[in-house]
């Protein structure tokens, strides 16, 4: 394991993918950085690079992955750590038409949220100036980071905004919110200036990686592919709505119910704006499910790039569980989770005080770490306590996911808020069924989405969040029921097999990077002499045949294959 | 003059003609009371000891001796008054109170070293011809001046100002009486007595500093860490005496207007006298400047500091930005105007009060053009002031220093044109100097906002 100071990281100068990853992998232990993981070490033959975008390295432990071997290149940038030059600011007067296409830039992020039109061309006019810009933007250039510091144009257009839009009377709050929100913007562009040489960009959320994503692209000329796991924006919005940082100098008589406080909308629309330019820059936008993609097309991105993909577990691993399974149910719920208010832990330990009237023998185990939120866990605990519900409920604690399994009856998911939980696919695979809350994916997981998947079967229950009874009684529906159980756990098995194996998903990104290396191989056909050069890697030739894109000349790149062979299920 | 502001407030806030005059009449005193009180102590030893029977060089060269201790304790201290100051402001705000005192001893060696050295080196080099006590007592003069200036800084800083001006009529009470008691011994006897009541005032001085400021240690030199202090003040604190002063000096050893008075030291005749009137007609100009700069002014300027730090809409900044410059605009115009009606009123009457104090009235002309410099260095005063305050220590060095040049540059040229033009080059370099002061302030109030918002310094 390297350490932080990332002297220990492999460097490259060039590489086939290039992750952009923003607070998840290698640093962050989650869902989001165990599936970069996944994927790396799904494509043996791919030379990854890595940037990790992080706030502070002071937030960071050690890393928390293995780094696999092909990834050649990793760095890490912290946006809110800089080195800051001591100097004294001199008086310039600034570059009034470069700060007047600036004006223009923000101008067609405006359009672009009012109109909701036609997102392609909406996307085209911002990628447009933005390419204008660019150049403009590096230290010397008329826009960069001392000009919007310290230029008389930079401070007219500030006031001027400030007097047209802000409805906020603090004008030192607006001031210094625009300047910090502009911040990271030229730094995110050195980044991109230094960074190693793509054939592919693959950024791993919107935000400020998907904004690097978008800086790489004009950059480089890469073609950039995004795949969002949550929705970026959307849970910065929660974030915002929730905080009480962010200044509200209304005073009390200006306020009106229902009206966001400026600052807060500020910020909401300043990550739309960057979701936006993600957006326009990616060629393939991918989503976990259906619901997360039409989310997506709803904030500006064009419906034909997108395309979903879920995930997929290691479905071997899984299936060789279901031997070890009895025949009848056993009366075991499971939650499989961090003991962590987002799983909502308190809403199945209430459920249970209901099952276990109809099912006496009944126990509820729940299985995950709880030093992330210990003072919600001595809560929980309480609650069992006041229900008297020691007897049955049982706290285990981190446990590995495949020895549970064959012993329960039911894999229960009480979380307010989730993505595609890979959790309830394993439990598919190794025939366990599930009652579930309706958040994210799991209607999809449970129900099937499409007549095809529908016809599989329901694969357990969907409930309304936080509501013990429901959870409670579509957990007896399922347990007491054998026959019922049975169906259930059939139809979890056809389709986890059918739609979210890893194989798939590795099928499914194969034709995804092979469609982003072909663009690459023609853009750089079109300009041999800009493109050329010696990747380095022609002599890495994979054993498997057909498996990945070739490098090396670019005027002799094979047509790739569009679906890699790797081992059967 | 720190402070003055709420005291002048509360005597404006009766809000009769009579509590106006009364404003005025408090900002005089304070703000010209230490230097016409020395001047007029001065001028006091000269006519009291006129009618007894002291030869009246002995008086004259009492009088130049004094005057080149005021102009070379001026000098000499220079570098640390407007710094040191501002040393001592900056400790309060932090809230360091206990650095005060040791630094301040710390200073005061400095300056007693540097002027003892100076001094000494003076009375055993220069003054080989005068008498052992003279020369005693000159060096013991220099050192105590430049220890009371420094300490009259302290204490104008820390809003003393009635004890200032208490101590001072007291300190001159005593020289002026020790004087006349002892000008039986001559020379030294009238430099003994003066020199006996500056070290009453010093004693007074530093009694109170030690009262208001106690401290555990007794010296301490913060003062000169390099990250403490600034040299831009000190530059100007030097360069702005002796701009002031070297008019003076190249009349007085120009040999057609100068003439040798004791030891090397140069009086001029015709110029000095007019100089001195001069100065003490600014008093009210002196008063004006102070009660604009510190009552409405630091209200716009605390306002437009506080609206800008704690949330104040953008038209609320401008607003007391303006307010900022109408009343620069008023207190600079005030002070014009009131310099005007002294000067016409030297104009009217100076020939009736030259003769009364049996002074030739061939230097009339010569007295106009003095007060009329003298006016505008008041309106360089607040000029130069308006610039600390706005912290823009480089614009007011430039200032000073083109001052500086200018007066020598003008003098000169003025000295070698003729008696018809002498005072023209004190008056023209102020003329100059104001004049550059206010186009640059115009675009220094015009650009506030953005010099406040974007170049601050980022560390």
């Amino acid at each position: 394991m390297g350490d932080a100071g990332g002297q220990d990281f492999p460097k490259a100068s060039n590489v086939d993918v290039l992750l952009l990853l923003e607070g998840t992998f290698p640093y962050v232990a989650g869902g989001v950085s165990s599936w970069v993981n996944q994927i790396i070490r799904g494509f043996p033959q791919i030379r990854f690079g890595a940037i990790f975008l992080g706030s502070r390295r002071s937030d960071y432990g050690e890393i928390k992955y293995a780094l696999p071997d092909n990834l050649v290149h990793l760095e890490c940038h912290y946006l809110h750590e800089h080195a800051i030059e001591d100097y004294q600011p001199a008086p310039t007067d600034g570059d009034a038409e470069a700060f007047g296409r600036a004006a223009m830039l923000h101008d067609r992020y405006r359009e672009a949220r009012a109109a909701r039109g036609d997102a392609i061309a909406a996307g085209r006019a911002i990628e447009r100036e933005f390419a204008a810009l660019l150049p403009q933007m590096r230290a010397g250039g008329a826009l960069d980071e001392r000009a919007f510091l310290h230029s008389r144009e930079s401070w007219r257009q500030i006031t001027d905004n400030y007097r047209a839009r802000c409805t906020d009377p603090s004008f030192v709050d607006y001031f210094w919110t625009v300047r910090i929100m502009h911040a990271p913007v030229w730094r995110l562009l050195a980044i991109a200036d230094r960074a190693p040489r793509a054939r592919v960009l693959h950024t791993i959320s919107t935000g400020y990686a998907g904004f690097l994503g978008a800086l790489l692209r004009h950059v480089q000329g890469a073609p950039l592919v995004l795949t969002e796991h949550g929705i970026y924006t959307k849970e910065r919005k929660i974030d915002l709505f929730q905080s009480a940082w962010i200044r509200d100098n209304r005073g009390v008589f200006e306020r009106r119910g229902g009206e966001v406080a400026y600052f807060k909308d500020l910020w909401i629309r300043f990550f739309e704006a960057l979701g936006r330019s993600c957006y326009a820059a990616s060629m393939r936008i991918v989503a976990l499910y259906e619901a997360n993609r039409q989310r997506q097309i709803a904030d500006g991105a064009p419906a034909e790039r997108t395309l979903c993909i879920p995930n997929g577990i290691d479905l071997q691993r899984f299936a060789m569980l279901r031997g070890e399974r009895p025949a009848d149910p056993p009366p075991i719920l499971c939650l499989i989770g961090r003991v962590v208010p987002i799983k909502d832990v308190k809403t199945f330990i209430r459920a249970m005080r209901s099952v276990v009237v109809h099912i006496p023998h009944a126990q509820a185990w729940i299985a995950g770490p709880e030093d992330e939120d210990p003072e919600y866990a001595r809560e929980c605990r309480l609650v069992v306590e006041s229900l008297q519900l020691e007897a049955h409920v049982k706290f285990l604690g981190f446990q590995k996911v495949p020895e549970l399994l064959p012993k329960i009856g039911l894999v229960v998911l009480s979380s307010i808020s989730e993505a595609l939980p890979l959790v309830l696919l394993e439990g598919f695979a190794a025939g366990v069924p599930c009652v579930a809350t309706d958040v994210g994916a799991c209607r999809q997981l449970v129900y099937g989405h499409g007549p095809e998947d529908e016809a599989l079967g329901a694969a357990g229950e969907v409930v309304r969040i936080a509501d013990p009874q429901a959870l409670a009684d579509a957990a007896v529906r399922l347990l007491a029921d054998p026959h019922r159980w049975r169906q259930a756990a059939a139809a979890g098995i056809a389709r986890v097999e059918r739609y979210y194996t890893q194989t798939r998903m590795f099928a499914a990104y194969q034709a995804v990077y092979d469609e982003a290396m072909g663009r690459a191989a023609e853009a750089c056909a079109a300009e041999p002499s800009s493109r050329k050069r010696a990747d380095g890697d022609a002599a890495a030739s994979p054993a498997k045949p057909g498996a990945g894109p070739r490098s090396g000349c670019p005027a002799h790149a094979t047509q790739p294959a569009l679906v890699s062979t790797t081992a059967p299920d | 003059m720190a402070g003055i502001g709420f005291e002048l407030r509360r005597i404006l806030k009766r809000g009769t003609l009579l509590s106006l005059l009364g404003a005025y009449g408090y900002a005089g005193v304070i703000g010209s009371g230490p230097w016409v009180l020395s001047i007029v102590g001065i001028l006091a030893v000269g006519l009291l000891t006129i009618s007894t029977v002291i030869p009246k060089f002995a008086v004259t060269q009492f009088q130049v001796s004094v005057t080149y201790l005021i102009a070379l304790s001026l000098i000499l201290t220079g570098p640390f008054q407007l710094s040191y100051t501002r040393f001592v402001a900056d400790r309060m705000f932090e809230k360091r109170n206990d650095l005060v005192l040791p630094n301040f001893h710390a200073v005061l060696l400095t300056v007693t070293w540097i002027s003892g050295i100076a001094g000494l080196a003076a009375a055993i080099f220069l003054f080989d011809k005068e008498s052992p006590a003279y020369r005693l007592l000159m060096v013991a003069g220099l050192v105590l001046m430049s220890n009371i200036w420094i300490a009259t800084v302290l204490l104008s800083g820390l809003k003393q100002h009635k004890s200032i001006v208490a101590l001072y009529a007291i300190g001159y009470g005593v020289s002026v009486a020790a004087s006349i008691a002892l000008h039986g011994f001559g020379l030294a006897g009238l430099l003994g007595g003066f020199v006996l009541g500056q070290a009453v005032l010093l004693a007074g001085m530093l009694g109170l500093v030690i009262r208001e400021f106690p401290s555990d240690r007794f010296m301490s030199f913060e003062f000169f860490r390099r990250e403490l202090h600034f040299k831009s003040l000190m530059l100007i604190g030097f360069a702005y005496n002796l701009a002031i002063w070297i008019d003076k000096f190249m009349f007085w050893y120009w040999p057609p207007t100068g003439q040798n008075v004791v030891g090397p030291l140069n009086a001029s005749l015709i110029y000095d006298l007019p100089i001195f009137l001069a100065y003490l007609s600014i008093i009210p100009g002196m008063a004006v400047f102070l009660l604009r700069l510190e009552t409405d002014f630091v209200d716009y300027y605390d306002a437009y500091y506080d609206a800008v730090r704690s949330g104040g809409s953008l038209a609320l900044i401008e607003r007391y930005r303006n307010g900022m410059v109408e009343s620069a605009r008023i207190g600079i115009f005030e002070i014009v105007k009131i310099q005007t009606i002294a000067a016409l009123l030297v104009i009217v009457a100076g020939g009736g009060l030259l003769r009364a104090l049996g002074i030739s009235e061939l230097y009339e002309t010569l007295l106009h053009v003095m007060v009329i410099g003298a006016g505008m260095q008041v309106v360089l005063l607040g000029i130069l002031n308006i610039f600390f305050y706005l912290d823009r220590r480089r614009i007011a060095l430039y200032l000073v220093g083109a001052f500086l040049v200018l007066n020598a540059l003008f003098t000169g040229v003025t000295l070698a044109l003729g008696p018809a033009w002498f005072g023209y080059g004190y008056a023209g370099s102020l003329l100059v100097v104001c004049v550059a002061g206010l186009i640059v302030m115009d675009r220094v109030f015009e650009q506030l906002e953005y010099h406040t918002f974007m170049l601050q310094r980022s560390a």
